[in-house]
């Protein structure tokens, strides 16, 4: 299964897809060397590298990344799992989803920054508020996948499950779940990709950990290659998050495209 | 004795808005796809259901099997109303038969999760059913890794997992191509023989109606009700070979004697309705 994945993502591309940072850093790099730019505005790679890897050492990094994460998932948890519970009622439930889909249009419209002072007049700018703040992007996603996948549910499905008479939780459980969770993790990818990009905002407003943090900090400071180093961080684990749920997500629906008025 | 009655069974479909439909000539927004359905089937009998398309064959399975109430009329099972899904019923669809993320295993297992039965003897029934299908070594096989004929080879065998004392089948075998399909008849009538499940059968090719049935009941074009029922007075066990035998043309001629008018009939209508091109 995994071979099949790997083989299916082609290794080939993913070399292709290197080739464009790789040259960038040669040219940047060179760029500095030759001081066509002064280094103190644009980091070199190698005094980037060295950089991440005094913040390494110091602790520094991990620690704030740390507090990213778990800022990440506590907003994550709550957003998604709002999300979650009100795809399964809207996408199981014409009424619900008639009554609430103006609604959650309407709300989805407003650009998440636009939350913030909202979030602050209601919740000050503690740990509390930041988590909401991430919990709102994360919520769309979350809502609309599992909507979808939940509505999506094949009626021959929801036959099979009135034959073997398959009610409340079970049916939940044995059909509507697993039909639903290639589109359910779907959402959980989207989301927590989301709520990472916004932790960063979040934590542009006052804080004392986190990435974020890392660099506000490092702008005050004048530390340009520590900001430029939160940059690289923010990329790579926002990268990383994304490729490992994106594995799961070919794990999980594969083969199932093959279904679609098939026979099985 | 009958286990099935269905007396003066009627359904009508409400259309969407704007959308109309002519039933006897008149024009109206409901469609009516059953109109005065009866029909006795006798215990451990298996009886095939033939008519053109759209005729309500399907309506009909949906009625007996209780996943759809009829507009009027009633259908018994084993004397009772049906006014739900029974446990008694199994129901082999033509297509979406399997779970994508079950194995073909779990798959059989499904109908008898939800009625209790322990794991290991899930697991008993569901191997004697594989093996009895010759599909042991892909027990732990997933849909797409199986073909066709094995896939419904599993719907089947998930059906039969139940012990249902009535088994609906709508077309089980439409999808396949001919040679599979004929190696399943023979299969699935070698196993019926071995029971004493009473199965309703719905399909298009009269070959199929002949060779698995008891008796074939003709369904009238829509509004559908029974038009004729024909008794195949071939021998059991069956196998292949009597696809041949010139009683098997005999009873063939017959079905397609009382089919062909109903058919013209229905082709006739879509002619008449617009928006159709031939
Ligand atoms: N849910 C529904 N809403 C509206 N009309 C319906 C609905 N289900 C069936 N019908 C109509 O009822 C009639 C009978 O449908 P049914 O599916 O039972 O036909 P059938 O005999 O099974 O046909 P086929 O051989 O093509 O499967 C058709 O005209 C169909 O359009
Ligand atoms: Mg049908």
């Amino acid at each position: 299964m995994i071979k099949k994945i790997f083989k299916r993502l082609g290794l080939k591309d993913k070399l292709l897809g290197l080739i464009v940072p790789f040259l960038l850093l040669i040219i940047w790099q060179g760029a500095v060397t030759k001081h066509l730019f002064s280094e103190l505005l644009v980091v070199p790679p190698l005094t980037l590298l060295n950089t991440l890897i005094e913040l390494a050492k110091s602790g520094d990094l991990s620690s704030n990344i740390l507090a990213s994460l778990n800022r990440v998932l506590i907003g994550f948890l709550i957003g998604a799992s709002g999300g979650f519970i009100l795809g399964i009622a809207m996408g199981l439930s014409p009424i619900i989803n008639r009554t609430l889909s103006p609604l959650v249009k309407a709300l989805q419209q407003v650009p998440e920054f636009a939350w913030m002072p909202v979030i602050i007049l209601l919740f000050g700018i503690d740990e509390f508020a930041k988590n909401i703040f991430i919990a709102i992007g994360a919520f769309y996603p979350m809502l609309f996948n599992t909507y979808l996948g939940v509505s999506g549910v094949p009626d021959k499905y929801h036959e099979l499950a009135q034959v073997y008479q398959y009610k409340s939780h079970r049916y939940l459980a044995k059909v509507i779940l697993p039909s639903a969770l290639p589109s359910i993790i779907t959402g959980i990818r989207l989301s927590l990709g989301l709520s990472w990009v916004f932790v960063v905002g979040a934590e542009f407003f006052g804080t004392e950990a986190g990435v974020g943090f890392m660099m506000i900090s490092g702008r005050q400071l004048f530390q340009i290659d520590v900001v430029m180093a939160g940059l690289v961080v923010i990329g790579t684990i926002g990268f990383l998050l994304n490729y490992v749920l994106q594995l799961l997500e070919k794990k999980l629906s594969g083969g199932r495209v093959a279904f679609d008025g098939g026979i099985a | 004795m009958d286990i099935i009655v269905a007396k003066d069974v009627r359904k009508k479909f409400k259309l969407k808005h704007g959308q109309q439909v002519k039933n006897n000539g008149i024009i109206s927004n409901e469609i009516d796809a059953l109109g005065g359905f009866d029909l006795n089937i006798k215990k451990g009998e298996f009886l095939v259901l033939v008519g053109p398309s759209g005729s309500g064959k399907s309506v009909f399975l949906d009625i007996v099997g209780g996943l759809s109430a009829p507009t009027s009329g009633v259908v018994y099972l084993d004397n009772k109303p049906v006014d739900a899904p029974s446990e008694k019923t199994g129901y082999v669809f033509q297509q979406y038969a399997l779970f994508p993320w079950r194995t073909a295993l779990s798959n059989i297992e499904f109908g008898l999760e939800s009625r209790g039965v322990v794991k290991e003897e899930r697991i008993k029934i569901a191997r004697e059913l594989l093996s009895l299908f010759g599909l042991s070594d892909f027990e732990d096989r997933y849909p797409y890794q199986l073909s066709g004929g094995m896939q419904q080879r599993v719907a089947i065998a998930r059906a039969l997992a139940t012990k249902p004392e009535v088994l609906l089948m709508d077309e089980p075998f439409a999808a396949l191509d001919a040679q599979t399909r004929e190696i399943l008849q023979n299969e699935l009538i070698r196993i019926w023989e071995g029971t004493d499940t009473t199965v309703i059968f719905v399909t298009h090719s009269i070959d199929e109606a002949v060779f698995l049935a008891d008796r074939v009941a003709v369904v009238t074009a829509r509004p559908g009700k029974i038009k004729e029922i024909i008794e195949i007075d071939l021998p059991r066990p069956r196998n292949g070979d009597i696809r041949s035998s010139s009683e098997f043309a005999a009873n063939r001629h017959k079905v397609w004697g009382a089919l062909k008018a109903e058919v013209n009939k229905a082709q006739q209508e879509w002619k008449l309705a617009p928006g159709f091109t031939d």
